[in-house]
């Protein structure tokens, strides 16, 4: 098998939730050695989140803790005990990198800042990814993905104008800062690779949330223009570049859409031709982009009036025929049974778990042509790497494992 | 002090689905020339514009996509300047690109040929889909990106706030982000693998994939349950309509509140804070004592009470007095507030996080989101901002002699 590229790094992961273990997944995927460190007195609650295989959680059998844990082993430390938390320093001790996503401050009551975590590895690399991150005023403030998306403006980004925000149906700030924190990571990596140097890593998810409106920042600071204003957010209507059409359509059948995105003239002259040249679409009023901008609802009426007639997979072959740029707004249920492109690159795949049995997974994703990330087994249970992990990462003798076992330790 | 990526030299030819993951390298350290046509990246295009008069100069959304970069124009149309990208590759470490797949190989540009005599080259190649399949040929954009990948389907409205309302796009080209963030995280796997063997490689990072695995409980549900989520106003998408988590304060803005009080310590501080404004009486009531009463979307009573209650209570604040009241007593809550407002809240200065750029038309500098992160011995930093169209064309066939 070919030698994955994170092959040799070791993590110790104490994420828990969302945010911290997308980081480590992507390191999993490509061969860290990522050991989740737990707490059977403060257990992740994503292990306890549905969906669960079966009707009762068991701490084991999550299908949202296992979509993120995979590729991961899994320690059992109760770091309330003085024994406990010598343990931890010691596979800190034997790690390249530490990650949490505790709120600030949780780390330094442990006595692991980063120059106590220094002075047990000098190179290590740690990540702390947090709300608002250690150094400013608000650093105490709490996160969760949600809060993350409304502070930034993202929420307020993603809704239709005069209602509510709609924002983000799911913590896109939980994955995204994870994102940030497996590339500040590799960055470290890099870089102690050339000079032997680790250091520190403070990843605040609020900011890697204002760093994704960057245009509209500026937009104020030079233009003097807030989104907050009539007519915005523009729902599925372009803000920029300022095309028309551009929009979400409704198709046959009940809540079904497709998105069409015309962005210049030969394509608004192919979507014409698509829907068969009506006479509507020769009114001078289309006849350029800034008059289909000044007429969308007129515009967006007619378009609909076409799309209801077919079924959203329908309309989507008629248009791509003709090189008009859209997509059916995909459900999973959609992309995992529908979906030739994820099918034909072989996009879904299967691994077994002790408990769930045969679970589905999605893929890997850059795909890299000398050492692509690879999927080697489902979540591990709580704990169920702790011996392996003292006898073979810290090398402790079986008596030592046996005593703390019967202290309480490895709880 | 220089960036982790100090040293390393990244080819980019990029339009707007791939240029932040050359900014992701740049601002760390890397040196990013980005390789124009004559007429410009067609996300020079793409405003808002300074005063609104568009100009290849004068894109906001360049200026903050391009930061750290070089700007050289070759005509690829022409052998010659093939010849000299060639070159230019030959001398690179990492080359970027997000045109139509199958573009460059056809003009002797694809890894095959800038690697034959490069052999640590990492050449990552954008794409809406994918370099092989059904779709990979088809064009996209953000939105239709975020339609077929799946994260649009997850955001939209309760009926009762907006009947008959389509799936929502969050704005900001998100799709785009997303795509470049796993363009980025491959980029360094292959980097870690090339400083441990020497060895280069390619890498396919697809726009589809890489929204299709960014939606959370989304494909879990489908896993596990066969079950779609269900999109709802302002909260997560989920198998059953749950509790509103948006609250309107007095201002017209909303609080993102899902919780009061969930754990004892701080519930006596937030009973505090509202019997001190003339709310919350009811609260020394002792059913309100225990903690798992107070636990929200379960259909208990006074946990319903408590919703009830503090929605009266935004309702009759200010929200960023509200948010920041509910921090300082342990609550989660959030404010929305419109992007350009993050600019009022003087943590993110305490935090040197907006940086000044500058550019075409503007006096001085204009404030702009800057590090998504902060190391602690090789920081991020804005070195030059985004370059005008050839910048640097001269000065880069120079160095190649």
């Amino acid at each position: 098998m070919t030698k994955l590229p994170l092959e040799g790094i070791r993590v110790c992961d104490l994420t828990w939730i969302i945010a911290g273990p997308t980081a480590t997944r992507f390191l999993a995927d490509f061969g860290a050695e990522v050991i989740r460190v737990e707490h059977g007195q403060a257990v992740d609650a994503i292990r306890l989140g549905r969906p669960i295989a079966g009707d009762n959680p068991t701490l084991n059998n999550s299908g949202f803790f296992n979509y993120f844990n995979r590729n991961k082993k899994s320690i059992l430390l109760n770091v309330r005990h003085p024994d406990g938390m010598e343990v931890l320093k010691r596979l800190i001790a034997a790690s390249d990198v530490v990650v949490e996503n505790f709120s600030s401050g949780v780390m330094a009551s442990w006595g692991l800042d980063y120059p106590d975590l220094r002075a047990i590895k000098q190179d290590i690399i740690y990540c702390s990814l947090s709300g608002f991150g250690h150094l400013g005023r608000d650093r105490d403030f709490v996160t969760w993905g949600p809060t993350a998306q409304a502070l930034s403006g993202l929420t307020f980004m993603s809704g239709l104008p005069d209602k509510p925000p709609a924002g983000w149906g799911y913590s896109y700030m939980d994955h995204t800062a994870g994102y940030y924190a497996a590339i500040a990571i590799m960055m470290a990596l890099h870089h102690r690779n050339r000079t032997g140097e680790g250091q520190s890593i403070d990843l605040s998810q609020v900011e890697a949330g204002i760093v994704l409106t960057g245009p509209a920042v500026l937009d104020r600071t030079v233009n003097g223009r807030s989104w907050r204003r009539e007519g915005m957010p523009p729902g599925n209507r372009a803000w920029e570049p300022a095309v028309a059409p551009h929009n979400t359509y409704a198709c046959a059948g009940d809540d079904r859409w497709i998105a069409i995105a015309v962005m210049n003239e030969a394509e608004w002259q192919a979507l014409v031709q698509a829907i068969d040249n009506p006479d509507w679409a020769l009114d001078p009023r289309f006849a350029t982009n800034a008059g289909r901008l000044a007429n969308q609802d007129e515009l967006d009426a007619r378009i609909e009036a076409w799309t209801s007639e077919f079924e959203d997979y329908e309309a989507m072959q008629i248009l791509r025929a003709a090189g008009v740029r859209a997509g059916v707004c995909q459900a999973p249920s959609d992309r995992a049974t529908r979906d030739p492109q994820l099918a034909a690159r072989d996009w879904w795949h299967t691994l077994p778990h002790p408990e769930m049995g045969d679970c589905e997974f999605d893929g890997v994703v850059p795909r890299l042509s000398a050492t692509p990330g690879t999927l080697r087994r489902g979540s591990p249970l709580i704990g169920e790497h702790t011996h392996a992990v003292m006898a073979e990462v810290l090398g402790m003798p079986e008596e030592e494992i046996a005593a703390h076992e019967a202290a309480g330790v490895f709880m | 002090m220089s960036g982790p990526l100090a040293g390393l030299r990244v080819i980019e030819l990029c339009d707007e689905l791939g240029q932040l993951a050359g900014k992701l390298l740049a601002d760390m350290g890397a040196d990013v020339i980005k390789v124009e046509p004559p007429g410009g990246s067609p996300a020079r295009a793409i405003g808002p514009f300074v005063k609104d008069i568009p100009g290849p100069n004068r894109t906001l959304n360049f200026w903050y996509h391009n930061t750290n970069k070089r700007s050289v124009v070759l005509d690829v149309e022409e052998e010659s300047s093939r010849e000299r990208l060639r070159k230019l590759a030959a001398t690179a470490d990492i080359v970027i690109e997000s045109l139509q797949p199958g573009y460059l190989p056809g003009l002797s540009l694809g890894f095959a040929d800038l690697s034959a005599a490069n052999a640590g080259l990492i050449m990552c190649s954008i794409s809406p889909f994918g370099q092989d399949g059904p779709w990979s040929d088809w064009k996209s954009s953000d939105l239709v990106g975020l339609a077929l990948g799946g994260p649009m389907r997850m955001n939209g409205y309760d009926p009762e706030d907006a009947a008959g309302a389509p799936p929502i796009r969050g704005h900001g080209d998100q799709g785009y982000n997303t795509t470049c963030h796993f363009a980025a995280m491959g980029i360094m796997a292959a980097l870690l693998h090339r400083d441990a063997t020497g060895q280069g490689q390619y890498i396919d990072c697809s726009m589809h994939e890489a929204l299709s695995c960014t939606v959370e409980v989304g494909m879990p549900y489908w896993f596990y349950k066969r079950i779609d989520v269900v999109r709802q106003t302002g909260r997560h998408a989920a198998h059953r309509r749950t509790e509103p988590w948006l609250f309107m304060a007095r201002d017209g803005r909303h609080i993102l509140c899902f919780g009061v009080g969930r754990d004892n310590a701080s519930w006596a501080k937030i009973k505090q804070w509202y019997r001190s404004e003339g709310f919350g009486q009811q609260f020394d009531d002792p059913r309100f004592d225990d903690p798992r009463n107070r636990q929200p979307g379960r259909g208990i009573p006074e946990a319903e009470e408590i919703m009830a209650e503090t929605a009266r209570f935004i309702a009759a604040h200010d929200a960023e007095y509200v948010y920041r009241g509910g921090q300082e007593r342990d609550q989660a809550w959030g404010v929305v507030r419109s992007p350009d407002e993050t600019l009022d809240d003087a943590h993110f200065w305490d935090r040197g996080f907006f940086v000044g750029t500058r550019g075409e038309g503007v006096e001085g500098e204009a404030a702009m989101p800057g590090a998504p992160y902060l190391f602690s011995a090789t920081p991020w930093e804005l070195r030059r901002p985004a370059p005008r169209l050839g910048e640097h064309t001269a000065e880069v066939l120079a160095e190649l002699g």
